[in-house]
């Protein structure tokens, strides 16, 4: 039933799509439950009664009713993404948690995966039906287990290397011929995974690339630890049993020698892959563009080579592929592009020249080729006059394309744009890398998480910077928390903006914010706050005495957790000031006694904000303390404070011979008024 | 606070830098140009027009300092060409005397005080030093038209000495532009010049639409917005030069796009290791639960969308109508009897029946038919008709 009414909907559809047919029956009618509504339609429709034209019947695909519904959701600008909501307790609210977060939740998967998969036995029960196949165990194990090639065949769709390779010496040791074919697949999987049993297939969803190391040190913070990836690290060994077998073959195909240089390739072994592709000219076999564009790469890879031998290299290697009718792929200028980065300023002519080569043959660049273009051309900022057009012409080409993975590389395009909009200065320019990004799909090309996180701290920045300050409100309150976690150093940028504007009253929320997104015990943000807040007076209903009471705290737990308590001098003196503006005179106090306890000088200043105030209370006891601490720094505007407390203060005559001491101490020697101040 | 000024600070200097760094050749080259419009009208589009060509102009010295004196050899080296600039200059002169007049009034009283300081600059400075620059371009004129120029000065009634340098500044314009024009064609020089000048430009506008503070710098809005116009036509200009210039030329369009397509294969582990590696460059957590639901459904965790209470019912495609119409087999059957009633039982049952597919009940059927065609004997002595 639930059939015939879903037809009955899709009926109804067709027919909005199409209200100037004539609706019949449908000959394939099995809908009953349709039927009650059809004459009423035909009785509208019917008028005209000419020639029907059925609707074709529309299949649907299976995700499609979802995709529909997925497109109507908007991101929720106040919540953290969809991915972390859980738990409310374990809903990360810093960039650090959000990652441990996906960690967690992906190691989780993982083990469970890996229990059941390595112990099927115990988990055979199919509760399913109809029976879902993803939830049983996967069999990882031979199945068939006496020598023959099919076994051969069994273990190298597995992937278990040694275990194929021992069938194979075993094969050959009982006299049996191993067809070509089979041989071929194995040294695939030989070469793919250099000779070493792959690491099982439980990479995290976000796998780092060497690469990404390379952009990190860009930014100070980003200098994630150096995780092996499954195969990095590998590198090609002589005499391999790849190599081994590859000797033993009595007959080989160029797809043997094409994978051969793959391999070594792969694994880092330039040189050994040239002898074997000058051998397969030699044999007079063709190898395949794949070879090629690995060929090309390890031309680039050879060390003792200038440059422009490398380049020589290359441009032969490409008209060998003319001759030789190879149809280059994207992957082929992508991977001379690639190589064309090590070269520096050398590459950039003939990296133009091979983006316009692709252009004429036809190929479209991916997202990847023009990641690696900006990255030649601006590896040093402001180092080429030539540089700074290049992005331009990327963008005006690119802008509201829609792009579909092409290249391993292409997620790295949007990172390198705003690093080169940020180092530009450009908003608009960054404006419109946005604008691609929102393009389509294209927003699935920002990249793993470091990725995402950098592009929008450069694009925040850069708005900070060159924005004006309701419009970066906007996108601070459209960006923050719901695509990234700022960084303190977006946050400074932040507050700068603000002050540039002077919007400073908005200072305790961004406090507020910076505490939940774990920037509580970053210094450098908590000072930059204070120094804001208490460099002009502001009107009391500014709640900046609040903030500076909640700063304080911060202050006092980080003495719990650290051996080595510290209070900048600065903050110390903001905070007292700020307590003075907002008349919370008794906290200003204990203030003071914080810079005793810390041994820091307060600045003249605050000591003179503090004999205001104790002139307003009129309490010259108050006052007489504040000569009595400055004396005990031994400061010079002691004399100026005795003075003026003589003049605005009625004094009793203990008062005066007090203050009388304390000028006199102080002009004496420090160290007397070390004693006297009396701990 | 401090770095967003010392930026803005950064950028000052560089929105000027056209007009006061050009150095004095630039400058000289400004005013020949206002020299040459008659009858200029001070509106501030001129101006900013005048601003604009001489950014170019600037930008152009800026590398033919160096390799001048080998161009003008090389102009006179042309003689055919060399004849004809010779006529167009002598024209030009005859042309000018009245204009040079003009010009004199003009930078006597400069018209409004309101105007960008730099102009100022722009006009004054050639006046104050008419002996320098002049002297220096004069060897890159030819001699013989020096010898004209001093004798238009002669004939004309005004200061000789100043009427000379005017001359000769802008017959040194016209050398100038036609050399600009003949480097036109070479985009490899004016390339980087051209980029350099355009991010100046556009820098500087950005600021002027960003930052309401510093047009108090510019004096309205409407130069900004020239200026961008500038940028962008330069830009559009430029950008045939980025992905249309020499290429490598090693590969030909027909034999990549035509070619015989290469024989299938089947896919060899990096082909499968490399599609997954592209899967996984655009993965991105899911944004909403649809998308969860989405990727639960391909992996087959979830009943599909819609609702269907034949999912995963896999019978070769064969429709329900299939299943429960079966009256259609029993054509070889009596139309009516004991055999008639019962084969309608037996197609009633099995239409209810969910568990055997169409083909299955066919034989079921088909097994009826075999069986009482077997009986047939028995089946005529009960008087029962079969057939």
């Amino acid at each position: 039933m639930a059939a015939a009414a879903s037809v009955c909907w899709l009926r109804v559809r067709c027919r909005f799509c199409l209200p100037m047919m004539g609706w019949r029956a449908d000959p394939c009618e099995r809908a009953p439950s349709c039927s009650a509504a059809l004459p009423k339609v035909e009785g509208a429709d019917v008028t005209g009664s000419e020639e029907v034209v059925i609707p074709k019947r529309k299949t649907w695909d299976k995700v499609a009713v979802l995709q529909a519904l997925a497109s109507t959701v908007n991101r929720d600008t106040t919540a953290a993404p969809y991915a972390f909501q859980d738990d409310p307790y374990l809903i990360p609210t810093s960039s650090v948690e959000s990652r441990s977060f996906l960690l967690a939740k992906k190691s989780g998967e993982n083990a469970a995966k890996f229990i059941i998969n390595s112990h099927p036995k115990y988990f055979q029960k199919d509760i399913a039906e109809p029976h879902i196949p993803c939830l049983m165990p996967e069999y990882f194990e031979a199945q068939i287990e006496d020598i023959s090639e099919a076994a051969l065949k069994e273990r190298i769709k597995l992937r278990k290397v040694k275990a194929s390779v021992d069938m194979f010496d075993q094969l050959l040791q009982a006299g049996t011929t191993v067809s070509l074919e089979t041989t071929n697949s194995l040294l695939d999987l030989l070469c793919y995974y250099g000779d070493q049993e792959p690491s099982a297939d439980y990479h995290f969803q976000q796998r780092e690339r060497s690469e990404e190391l390379e952009e990190a040190t860009e930014e100070n913070n980003e200098k994630s630890k150096k995780k092996a990836g499954p195969q990095f690290g590998v590198t090609w060994r002589a005499k391999n049993n790849a190599e081994r077998i590859f000797a033993l073959m009595p007959e080989k195909n160029a797809h043997s020698y094409c994978t051969m240089i793959r391999g070594m390739v792969k694994h880092r072994a330039p040189v050994q892959a040239l002898n074997l592709y000058t051998e397969l000219l030699n044999n007079r076999l063709p190898a395949d563009v794949y070879t090629f564009n690995a060929v090309i790469e390890a031309k680039a890879l050879m060390v003792n080579e200038k440059f422009e031998e490398k380049w020589n290299n290359i441009l032969e290697l490409l008209k060998q592929m003319v001759a030789q009718k190879v149809k280059p792929n994207l992957q082929t200028f992508n991977t001379i592009l690639k190589c064309l980065r090590r070269f520096y300023a050398f590459g950039r002519l003939p990296a133009l020249q091979t983006l316009r080569e692709m252009k004429a043959v036809g190929i479209e660049p991916s997202l990847a080729t023009y990641h690696y273009v900006i990255q030649l051309f601006y590896q040093h900022e402001s180092s080429s006059k030539e540089a700074p057009l290049i992005i331009y012409d990327i963008m005006n080409e690119v802008m509201g394309k829609k792009f579909s993975p092409k290249d391993p590389d292409d997620d790295a395009f949007f990172q390198s744009a705003m690093r080169v909009c940020s180092s530009l200065r450009d908003l608009e320019l960054a404006y419109q890398v946005h604008g691609l990004l929102n393009t389509g799909d294209n927003w699935k090309f920002i990249g793993p998480e470091q990725r995402r996180n950098f592009y929008y701290s450069k694009f925040f920045s850069l708005l900070c910077l060159m924005e004006q300050i309701d419009v970066t409100l906007k996108w601070y309150k459209d960006l923050i928390p719901s695509v990234f976690f700022p960084h303190s150093q977006t946050l400074i940028h932040l507050l700068q903006a603000l002050d540039v504007a002077s919007r400073l009253e908005v200072i305790p929320q961004i406090w507020k914010d910076s505490k939940e997104y774990g920037h509580t015990y970053r210094n450098d943000l908590k000072e930059e706050i204070l120094m804001l807040m208490a460099r002009d007076q502001h009107p009391p209903e500014v709640a900046f005495a609040d903030c500076a009471a909640d700063i304080k705290s911060t202050y006092e737990n980080q003495d719990a957790r650290q051996t080595a308590p510290d209070w900048p001098a600065n903050s110390l003196n903001c905070i007292a000031v700020l307590f003075l503006r907002a008349g919370r005179t008794q906290e200003a106090w204990k203030m003071l006694g914080l810079f005793r306890k810390h041994n820091k000088i307060p600045r003249n200043e605050l000591l003179n904000e503090f004999m205001d105030s104790a002139k307003a209370s009129s309490s010259p006891a108050q006052a007489i303390e504040i000569v009595k601490l400055a004396s005990a720094f031994s400061l010079p505007i002691c004399e100026g404070l005795t003075q003026r407390v003589m003049a605005d203060f009625a004094v009793s005559q203990e008062q005066r011979e007090a203050l009388g001491n304390l000028t006199a101490l102080t002009s004496d020697s420090d160290s007397d008024s070390d004693i006297s101040e009396g701990k | 606070m401090f770095p967003r000024v010392s930026a803005v600070l950064r950028l000052r200097p560089f929105s000027r830098l056209p007009s006061c760094s050009g150095g004095l050749e630039a400058l000289a080259a400004a005013a020949a140009l206002l020299g040459a419009s008659r009858g200029t009208r001070r509106t501030k589009n001129n101006i900013q027009r005048y601003f604009g060509t001489n950014s170019v102009i600037y930008g152009k010295k800026d590398e033919q300092s160096i390799p001048t004196q080998e161009i003008s050899k090389e102009t006179e080296s042309q003689d055919g060409v060399k004849e004809n600039m010779k006529k167009d200059l002598l024209q030009i002169i005859k042309g000018m005397k009245v204009e040079l007049s003009t010009v004199n009034v003009q930078t006597a009283k400069p018209p409004s005080r309101r105007q960008l300081k730099s102009l100022e600059a722009t006009v004054g400075r050639p006046q104050r030093a008419p002996g320098g620059a002049p002297k220096e371009r004069r060897e890159s004129l030819s001699p013989e038209l020096v010898a004209a120029a001093s004798a238009v000065a002669d004939s004309l009634p005004f200061d000789k000495q100043t009427t000379k340098s005017e001359l000769l500044r802008q017959l040194q314009q016209h050398e100038e532009d036609s050399r600009a024009q003949k480097d036109g064609e070479r985009p490899k020089i004016s390339f980087s010049n051209i980029i350099s000048d355009m991010k100046v430009a556009r820098s500087a506008t950005a600021r002027v639409s960003t930052r309401p503070v510093h047009q108090i710098q510019f004096d309205e809005g409407s130069d900004g917005y020239v200026g961008q116009e500038k940028t962008i036509g330069l830009r559009k200009s430029l950008r045939k030069n980025i992905f249309k210039g020499k290429r490598l030329n090693i590969f030909d369009l027909k034999a990549v796009t035509e070619g015989a397509p290469e024989a299938e294969t089947a896919p060899s582990l990096w082909d499968v290791e490399f599609a997954k590696q592209l899967a996984a460059v655009n993965e991105q957590p899911f944004q909403n639960g649809f998308e969860q639901m989405i990727q639960w459904t391909k992996e087959g965790k979830l009943w599909e969308f819609p609702i269907n209470n034949e999912a995963g019912f896999d019978d070769d495609g064969s429709e329900f109508y299939e299943h429960i119409f079966l009256d259609k087999y029993l054509e070889d059957f009596p139309k009516q009897g004991p055999i008639r009633h019962f084969m309608e039982l037996v197609t009633c049952g099995l239409s209810k029946n969910p568990y055997l597919s169409v083909k299955q009940k066919i034989e079921h059927i088909e097994w009826f038919k075999n069986y009482f065609n077997e009986k047939r004997d028995i089946l005529k002595d009960s008087n029962i008709q079969f057939n």
